[in-house]
């Protein structure tokens, strides 16, 4: 069983990391050094918290129901 | 703009995190679906974040990038000149480097962290670009090293055998006499303003 809680940071680091990956896609469809040094600091640390949102959620979940 | 297949991996990318976005609930009750959202959530986003990055540090090497600044387009314009002593033009129109990334070719030190140092001094340069200003004189930051000159030339027979390299070999190789002293027109900028360049007929 999930809770709504989990399900709502689950969402939270889906949009974390769609928006990683937006801001990537903006730079690589308008490509100059500026968007390129925008999209490699904001699009992979953006993507990288939006993994550990997920793995966080998962963990709480997990430790609440004794699986951990 | 970068390639199509690498703005269609991102664009699929973000398709995928959409749709694990609305699947969420379902997925997570499952463990097979929790699965599908570590992949979709965490190792697809990062995957595809490390192939733009890698993409977009190839990139970054080219000739097109480092004259995509309009600072640097009268040194691009130096590649074409008509002048067989203008290292950079005898380089570049003798195909003696890359043409895709002739920058990047000579400017770039060949040490361990030559890369990197190259990659950090591009950062600086976008800084003066949109922040500190561009210096009237464009200049290297250090003296340029013969080294870089001998990561190509080092034991190429012309260059050995060349009779005004013979006597002065040790201190090129020990970098304390400059090809540069010789070989003194790196960029020819007065035949860049003077529009004399050099056609393949």
């Amino acid at each position: 069983m999930t809770t709504p809680i989990m399900t709502k940071k689950i969402r939270r680091a889906a949009m974390l990391a769609g928006l990683g990956l937006g801001v990537q896609l903006v730079a690589a469809l308008h490509w100059t050094p500026a968007t390129f040094i925008l999209s490699a600091v904001l699009g992979p640390p953006l993507v990288l918290a939006g993994g550990v949102l997920f793995l966080v959620a998962v963990w709480k979940n997990m430790k609440d129901k004794g699986a951990v | 703009m970068l390639p199509l297949s690498a703005i269609v991996a991102l664009v699929v990318g973000i398709a995928i995190v959409a749709f694990l976005f609305f699947g969420a609930e379902a997925l997570a009750g499952q463990t097979v679906g929790r699965l599908v959202l570590l992949a979709g959530l965490l190792a697809l986003p990062l995957l595809l974040s490390l192939g733009n990055i890698s993409y977009g540090l190839h990139e970054s090497s080219s000739t097109r990038f480092c004259l995509s600044c309009h600072e640097m387009q009268r040194h691009g314009k130096s590649l074409f000149v008509d002048n067989k002593q203008a290292l950079a033009a005898a380089h570049y129109q003798n195909r003696l480097v890359e043409r895709e990334s002739v920058c990047y070719s000579c400017h770039k030190d060949y040490a361990m962290f030559g890369d990197v140092t190259a990659k950090l001094n591009g950062l600086r340069h976008v800084w003066a670009h949109y922040v500190a200003g561009v210096p009237k004189k464009i200049e290297l930051y250090k003296p340029y090293p013969n080294s870089n000159c001998l990561h190509c030339h080092d034991d190429a027979r012309r260059f050995i055998d060349g009779p005004a390299h013979r006597p002065i070999l040790p201190a090129l190789y020990a970098g304390t006499t400059s090809c540069l002293s010789c070989h003194r027109v790196a960029h020819d900028m007065a035949k860049v303003d003077a529009d004399e360049l050099w056609q393949a007929h």
